[in-house]
């Protein structure tokens, strides 16, 4: 296996992703079998230069800071629930 | 009425002499996708009362003889670019509820030319899978052969013009999604170079590689639609600002002493019913008198890790937002972090949470220099064997994909299958190169169609939409018999 059942948790944790314990075992493998398959780029011998970035994008000039009107409120907040004029949570100290 | 296959130009010349009224077309299309959607299921959302409203307001256009190439021609919209006040699912539950309060810039460009919407198209969740089979609500079939898969991610797309159940589309494109289709359905997509078209309201999977663009029945529809789609925007850092050519420009002028590459590893791994196809369009293009030139792209060899690497580091970061709090499912818990977790276990499904958990691996820490910086440094070297080609060649040609459309089920349960199937057309995007992918012929037993993809120099559309316009006007297409 390409990965371990702790490596698998450590990527849950950072993706917010829980799985049941068959559930890990079957992505476990899964992601086994696409990690074999992303480490033939290691066969690959050039370094990254930073430098030497040709993406090529072209940024448009940036726009000036200035304030406009953009959404409004309620419509902002129709497909959110819980709604009480904003935004509502659960608390968030734990 | 007819509307196999029809062409926007020519519902164009039926608008403006007045053979057809716009609601007349608008309500032709509508039934057509009552009666025959249930069984290709090419769309999340149909916006009956809507489009016939925005058909009315178009015909009042016409009527004062204001109308613009686009004005009350009916199109189908890729479910992930937003529309206000019309669902907009990325066909996930993630996003099963989502009215977004405002339109994708292609949208509005769409709407200032007074275009009809018929409705939402399906799609891989997220725009992720080959398929269109991840669609948590309408896993779309091949009207070519209803037991096989329309290819994805914009499947729906190509198979509501592919079964003429609209003239042209919009899509997506992050490493195929656009021309893969196209080529599974028989139709002609293109995936303009990454910065042509504003990306402002499409909902995001890989930034630096997605892009908006047409799928249409032929090329010179999808340089009718990309006129309307294309251009700089304020909203949109990356989109381009620089001037946009008419697109319909250079269609029908020879390409005689045209140089066309066909770099041979792109070659090597295709069926041979595929390759054989391609290779035959070449010769054809050769007697239009075109000249063939063999090269080689040994980057290919890496393009797939290369690509997955990339686009899911960046769908990683770009779904982190799916929290559950300001939009988007809701999952329970008793506080913050168990809401979050909640709502990603339930809204999303196995292939995007799979393609995050391996974004988030390629970016951690000790992996992040073995695989994602590795990775940009397989763009850059895949950028500069492109560059390389184009100093010998005007465009290059290669298959679409490596195989027709496949069965339905095919490839479930095989992630690596199904990533590998993307070789053709993954480096596109990587290179941010346009590309358009059109039907070269058919397989012999079960009469499936074939694509073949023309790809050009950054900004250079006019070329690729000239080359495959050139080998369309000698070609007979076949319609499903759907």
């Amino acid at each position: 296996m390409a990965v371990d059942m702790k490596t698998i948790e450590h990527l849950c944790g950072l993706s917010k992703l829980t799985y049941d314990e068959k559930g890990m075992e079957k992505v476990m493998g899964e992601m086994s079998s696409i990690i074999d398959l992303m480490d033939e780029i290691k066969g690959f011998d050039l370094t990254y230069d930073d430098t030497n970035d040709k993406n090529e994008i072209r940024f448009c000039d940036t726009r000036e800071d200035i304030p406009e009107k953009s959404f409004e409120t309620e419509k902002l907040l129709s497909n959110a629930e819980n709604t009480d004029g904003c935004y509502v949570v659960p608390k968030v100290v734990e | 009425m007819d509307l196999t296959r029809a062409k926007i130009r020519d519902l164009r010349k039926m608008l403006d002499s007045g053979e057809i009224s716009a609601t007349e077309l608008c309500k032709e299309y509508l039934d057509k996708i009552e009666e025959k959607d249930k069984s290709l299921l090419s769309y999340i959302t149909v916006t009956k009362d809507e489009a016939m409203k925005t058909a009315e307001n178009a015909q009042k256009i016409i009527n004062e003889g204001k109308a613009s190439a686009l004005t009350g021609i009916p199109l189908a919209i890729k479910d992930n670019i937003c529309t206000d006040g019309v669902k907009t699912t990325c066909a996930s539950n993630m996003l099963g509820n989502f009215i977004p309060p405002y339109n994708a810039t292609v949208i509005e460009k769409l709407n200032a030319e007074g275009y009809v919407l018929l409705g939402k198209t399906s799609m891989d969740e997220f725009a992720m899978g080959g398929s269109t089979q991840t669609s948590a609500f309408a896993k779309t079939k091949n009207p070519y052969d209803l037991e096989r898969v329309p290819g994805g991610s914009s499947g729906g797309s190509a198979a509501a013009v592919a079964a003429s159940l609209a003239p042209a589309a919009l899509g997506s494109d992050t490493g195929g999604s656009i021309r893969q289709p196209a080529s599974f359905c028989g139709v002609t997509g293109i995936k303009p170079t990454y910065g042509r078209v504003s990306r402002y309201g499409l909902v995001a999977f890989a930034s630096s590689l997605d892009q908006i663009g047409p799928i249409a029945n032929d090329a010179r529809d999808c340089a009718i639609l990309l006129n309307a789609i294309c251009g700089g925007d304020r909203h949109d850092a990356t989109s381009a600002k620089i001037d946009t050519p008419d697109f319909t420009e250079k269609l029908g002028q020879p390409i005689k002493g045209m140089k066309i590459a066909l770099p041979k590893e792109f070659y090597d791994g295709v069926d041979d019913t595929v390759r054989a196809c391609v290779t035959d369009a070449a010769k054809e293009l050769e007697k239009h008198g075109a000249t063939l030139v063999e090269c080689s792209m040994p980057g290919l060899k890496y393009a797939i890790p290369a690509y997955y690497l990339i686009a899911c580091a960046e769908a990683a970061s770009n779904l982190s937002r799916f929290d559950g709090i300001k939009y988007g499912y809701r999952g329970e818990g008793r506080t913050y972090n168990e809401l979050i977790i909640d709502s990603r276990n339930k809204g999303f499904g196995e292939e995007v949470k799979r393609r995050i958990l391996l974004g988030n691996y390629a970016l951690s820490s000790g992996y992040y220099d073995a695989y994602y910086k590795k990775a940009l440094a397989l763009k850059q070297e895949i950028i500069k064997e492109y560059s390389d080609i184009f100093e010998q060649a005007d465009v290059i040609l290669t298959p679409t994909a490596p195989t027709p459309a496949y069965k339905i089920g095919a490839q479930d349960n095989d992630p690596v299958k199904m990533y590998l199937a993307d070789i053709c057309t993954v480096t596109v995007n990587i290179a941010g190169l346009p590309g358009i992918s059109t039907t070269c012929g058919y397989t012999a037993d079960a009469g499936l169609p074939i694509g073949m993809s023309v790809i050009g120099k950054r900004f250079d559309e006019q070329t690729i939409l000239q080359v495959a316009d050139a080998f369309e006007q000698g070609f007979v297409p076949v319609a499903p018999k759907f």
